[in-house]
């Protein structure tokens, strides 16, 4: 039995494999129940004991308890990452599909647009909304038609127009980019599991949001103007006493028995090392982390570096949701003057041990400066020390600004705000006259890059639209899952059954490898990261009913060998090796137009074509592998299949 | 068991009223298509669908008449899923102007009904959304989460605290909604499904589902053509062209005949098609393996005999595969959904008209080829 040893191992590794991808599906599938499960409860018990509480003051709770109940046990965050994905057919949910309005973008650029310039704007914006070809190409061929050069817009009376179109491109790519960065950053702070924000196409950009289901939000989120803003940082001499104060109001409402939430199940997580180095630990001495926690709820979450000199405040994911809500409780708000307010990073940093951290200001509610006076922003090297550098320009009126903020505040911070979260908090290095700037820290290129988009997304605000949209309720989806299931085992019992009847022993052994074959097609959707929707799900239980076809074709021919006389042995090896040509020519085609249609396809079509070749490649290890190893294996032990 | 065992029928022989039945069943979906039209979905007509899901069994004929006078133009309901779903659809993506007023005296009553005798203004109307300012944040919160369960879409304009005022929007559906939820009282529903596409995606997809299954076509033609010979390549791919088109003459046909089968054609259908072409090549291929196979044994026989054998050869394996495979799809038009019933019946009808344009069709054209040009068709 040597021979079979090498194939042996194969195929149970590739069970082990496919096994091994599944199990985070499974479990994630218990851990929903549970989480369900818990949350209703919760919520009903939080109606009983508070009726007047208005809805969404229950659903923060709700989602806290939820929070700290993930904080308590890591893996269910680890599992829901690596499950197989629930299209937004099958879980419900919007997606969007919004298209930056490039006629506009260039209407707004253009130097003293005249009436002919709008009549040709009118013109370009009917061509561009039934072809994909660049609006800028259109606006460049109509304006050519009418003998008119492009410099008398856009650029400088000296460059052709083929410059200028180049320019005008580089504009039009640069407004797509941004309006993806400021969708993302909204998305982000609105706290969407697992949104999904791509581009199709020059100027499409697609948003998909699980769950969401209410288009009014949905519609702010993707559709609002950004608002960008230069805020004053407040130093740690005013910072710190405001903080002790809230670790205060905190500590105190712990002990008069307002037990929030989560501190009922939250268990002992918290980094211990973390509350080592907080600066409020000096003046508590040693205390146990249990003690600490309730003396000083708000710093044993919110951690200061002691060494800095800076009273940024460090905020792991797991407790963003919890500070934000003690943040808005009457009795903190009463403790924080009237004229600042505490905002977060809008993107976490990477701690050593891979958490997230977000770190927590406390700036101005006034903005010193808004985003309207930035005219162009540039992320660089800087040619000197080669360290990613942005700069900046300002228009003469923000200028003047400029020169007066930055020299009354030489040493302080300025935070960096869109939609009110902090991209980087820069030090005054001195005044800066004349608007022209450079903003140094950033960690690399695509950092800068990002706070370039970020610094133009205030001055050039992309108009978009949204050309469609798509909500799926729940509820559909949940029909939707359990009749694609039911297909797939009737499917999968009808043509077993039938290939039991007509090929005997042979069907039985196929129809065991097309159990395998489906493990292994839900292993490799779980393995890359696909999603599962409705129509992947037809491809399965049709990919039930192609996969026996190669089997097919060898039993078929099998058969004629047998009836030509020869033995069992010498059968199966010349119907394999004879059906091998037609099962590949005719699966390589099928998969062809699998390519074909996930290329064109979009959202659940995509998952269509790739469950379709996923069970293309899978069926064929089914037949050509497992089926013949099975086949091989009992043939040499001397046993006859029968073959019907 | 065994089916078409030792078979030997002159398939080929026939092959003139075969020519003759399958430009029957040609002209039979060209004249469909030609005088009823293909009807196309919302993917690929733009426009506004919504699906509600009621608790009680309804009378489709009553929600009709509810919704077709209500000012949105072309409106047309019928049932979803089982008895207590129906869609609507509209071809307008958004509310029509003299209807707006009407939605808005709603959400007012609404709101006065909510907060008795509290001042609110308007501050903004656009083409789809309307804001509304209030005295304080409470009050605003309080609109927001009442209104939202009376089932209008609301929203905070600011997430301040102390932002007064909310975005509700004004839509297509919410006027639907209006409209049959005084009407239906004692049979409540939920939204199941909102669907809004804008009329320029349409014509895109339309071009871009065109040139996928041509794209798909011409890929044949050159794998087939690489792996057998240029005639035989050409033959798969007229048969295929064949199989698509009698079947979207089938579509065109059975339009609104068949109760519970909706034939729109949109994006699930391009993919069911372009699957049919996948598929139904394959019943092409195993026919000319064997034809390709009895060519090189048997050089001295007429490719008429050839041909006719290999056909009768292969007759079994091409009819149990496509079985197999139809009882697959024939459980997704059975249990898969009203998403689905469509996306199967177009396979269940595809596979079968496949096999037959394999054995029919394919076969005959690359015999008739060979003859009329005198070549010889071999393979080394």
């Amino acid at each position: 039995m040597k021979e079979f040893r090498f194939k042996i191992i194969i195929v149970l590794a590739a069970v082990a494999l496919s096994i091994y991808l599944l199990y985070p599906t499974y479990q994630d599938y218990q851990n929903t129940k549970f989480l369900t499960a818990a949350l209703d409860s919760k919520r009903n018990e939080l109606k009983k004991e508070f009726p007047n509480l208005p809805k969404d003051k229950i659903e923060q709770m709700v989602t806290l308890t939820e929070d700290s109940i993930k904080v308590a046990d890591p893996s269910i965050i680890d599992a829901r990452k690596k499950r197989i994905k629930l299209g937004l057919d099958l879980q419900g949910g919007m997606r969007v599909v919004l298209e930056v309005n490039t006629a506009k973008l260039l209407e707004k650029i253009a130097n003293n647009p005249d009436d002919v310039f709008k009549k040709v704007i009118a013109d370009v914006q009917k061509e561009a909304a039934i072809t994909d070809e660049s609006v800028v190409d259109i606006m460049g061929r109509e304006f050519q038609k009418r003998n008119i050069r492009l410099s008398r817009y856009y650029g400088t009376i000296r460059q052709d127009d083929s410059e200028i179109i180049s320019e005008l491109k580089k504009s039009s790519e640069d407004a797509v980019n941004r309006a993806m960065e400021i969708i993302r950053n909204r998305v982000d702070q609105y706290g969407v599991s697992e949104p999904s924000i791509s581009r199709q196409g020059s100027r499409r950009i697609i948003v998909e949001l699980p769950g969401v289901a209410k288009e009014e939000e949905a519609k702010q989120l993707l559709q609002g103007t950004a608002l960008l803003e230069f805020r004053l940082v407040k130093d740690a001499e005013f910072t710190f006493p405001i903080m002790q104060r809230i670790d205060d109001v905190l500590a105190k409402r712990t002990k008069s028995g307002v037990i929030d939430s989560l501190d009922k199940d939250v268990t002992s997580t918290e980094n211990i090392e973390k509350t080592d180095t907080t600066a409020a630990n000096d003046t508590t001495k040693q205390l146990s982390e249990e003690e600490f926690k309730a003396q000083h709820p708000f710093f044993s979450a919110a951690v200061l570096n002691p060494q800095s000199s800076y009273a940024d405040a460090y905020v792991s994911q797991e407790d963003k949701n919890k500070i934000e809500y003690w943040l808005t409780l009457p009795e903190v708000q009463k403790v924080i003057p009237d004229n600042v307010e505490f905002v977060f990073s809008a993107k976490p940093i990477n701690s050593q041990d891979g958490k997230k951290i977000f770190v927590l200001y406390l700036v101005n509610k006034t903005p010193e400066l808004t985003g309207g006076v930035i005219t162009d922003a540039q992320a660089n090297l800087d040619p000197n020390t080669s360290a990613p550098i942005v700069n900046m320009e300002m228009n003469s009126e923000g200028a003047t600004e400029w020169a007066r903020i930055t020299g009354a505040n030489v040493g302080k911070r300025l935070a960096i705000m869109l939609d009110g979260v902090v991209f980087t908090a820069p030090n005054i290095k001195g005044k800066i006259p004349g608007g022209r700037s450079q903003i140094e820290g950033s960690a690399n290129l695509d950092e800068a890059k990002l706070l370039e988009i970020v610094l133009k997304a205030g001055a050039l605000p992309a108009p978009v639209d949204v050309i469609e949209q798509r909500i799926v309720g729940p509820s559909l989806g949940q029909d939707s899952v359990s009749s694609g299931f039911n297909s797939a085992l009737f499917g999968y019992l009808l043509v077993g059954l039938f290939m039991i009847i007509y090929y005997r022993q042979a069907g039985t052994i196929a129809s065991l490898a097309l159990v395998l074959v489906l493990l292994f097609i839900l292993g490799v959707l779980a393995g890359f990261n696909a999603t599962l929707t409705l129509p992947g799900i037809a491809g399965i239980v049709l990919t039930i009913g192609m996969a026996v076809d190669a089997n097919v074709l060898i039993f078929e021919r099998i058969r004629e060998e047998m009836a030509t006389g020869k033995t069992m042995r010498a059968s199966v090896d010349s119907g394999f090796s004879r059906a091998y040509s037609a099962i590949i020519d005719s699966n390589i085609t099928t998969f062809f137009t699998g390519v074909i249609l996930y290329q064109f396809g979009t959202g659940p079509v995509q998952g269509f074509a790739l469950t379709l070749m996923i069970g293309i490649a899978t069926s064929l290890f089914g037949a050509l592998v497992i089926t013949k190893l099975m086949m091989d294996y009992l043939v040499a032990k001397g046993a006859k299949i029968s073959i019907g | 068991m065994r089916i078409f065992h030792n078979l030997n029928v002159d398939f080929l022989g026939k092959r003139r009223f075969f020519y003759l039945l399958s430009l029957v069943l040609f002209l039979i979906g060209i004249i469909n298509i030609a005088s009823r039209g293909l009807v196309f979905g919302i993917d690929f007509k733009g426009g506004a669908e919504i699906v509600l899901q009621f608790e009680k069994q309804i009378n489709i004929a009553q929600i009709r008449a509810n919704v077709e006078n209500i000012g949105l133009g072309n409106v047309e309901v019928r049932t979803f899923g089982g008895e207590t779903g129906v869609l609507i659809r509209t071809e307008m993506q958004d509310i029509p102007a003299d209807v707006y007023p009407k939605v808005v005296n709603n959400i007012e009553e609404d709101i006065k009904n909510i907060i008795p005798g509290v001042n609110f203004n308007e501050v903004e109307r656009t083409n789809n959304s309307i804001t509304y300012s209030f005295p304080n944040p409470d009050t605003t919160n309080l609109v927001i989460d009442q209104l939202g369960s009376l089932g209008f879409q609301t929203s905070k304009v600011s997430e301040e605290l102390n932002n007064k005022q909310m975005n509700v929007r004004v839509a297509i559906s919410d006027w639907i909604k209006i409209n049959l939820k005084d009407k239906f009282k004692d049979n409540p529903f939920t939204v199941l499904k909102e669907d809004k596409v804008g009329p320029k995606v349409g014509e895109e997809l339309k071009r871009d589902a065109v040139i996928a299954v041509l794209l798909s076509l011409v890929v044949i033609l050159i794998y087939l053509g690489f792996r057998f010979k240029l005639v035989f390549a050409v033959a798969a791919v007229v048969a295929l062209f064949h199989d698509v088109l009698i079947t979207l003459g089938l579509y065109a046909a059975l339009y609104g005949v068949i109760p519970g089968l909706n034939l729109d054609i949109d994006l699930t259908i391009v993919a069911a098609f372009l699957t049919l072409v996948g598929y139904s090549i394959n019943d092409t291929v195993i026919v000319f393996d064997r034809v390709r196979e009895n060519l090189k044994i048997h050089k001295t026989q007429s490719l008429y005999e050839i041909m006719n054998k290999s056909i009768n050869q292969t007759m079994s394996r091409t009819i149990i595969t496509s079985f197999t495979t139809l009882l697959a799809v024939f459980v997704l038009l059975l249990f898969g959904g009203d998403v689905l019933r469509a996306f199967a019946f177009t396979l269940l009808f595809g596979i079968v008209i496949g096999t037959y344009s394999s054995i029919f069709v394919a076969s005959a054209f690359v015999l008739d080829y060979a003859e009329r040009s005198k070549k010889k068709v071999q393979f080394s």
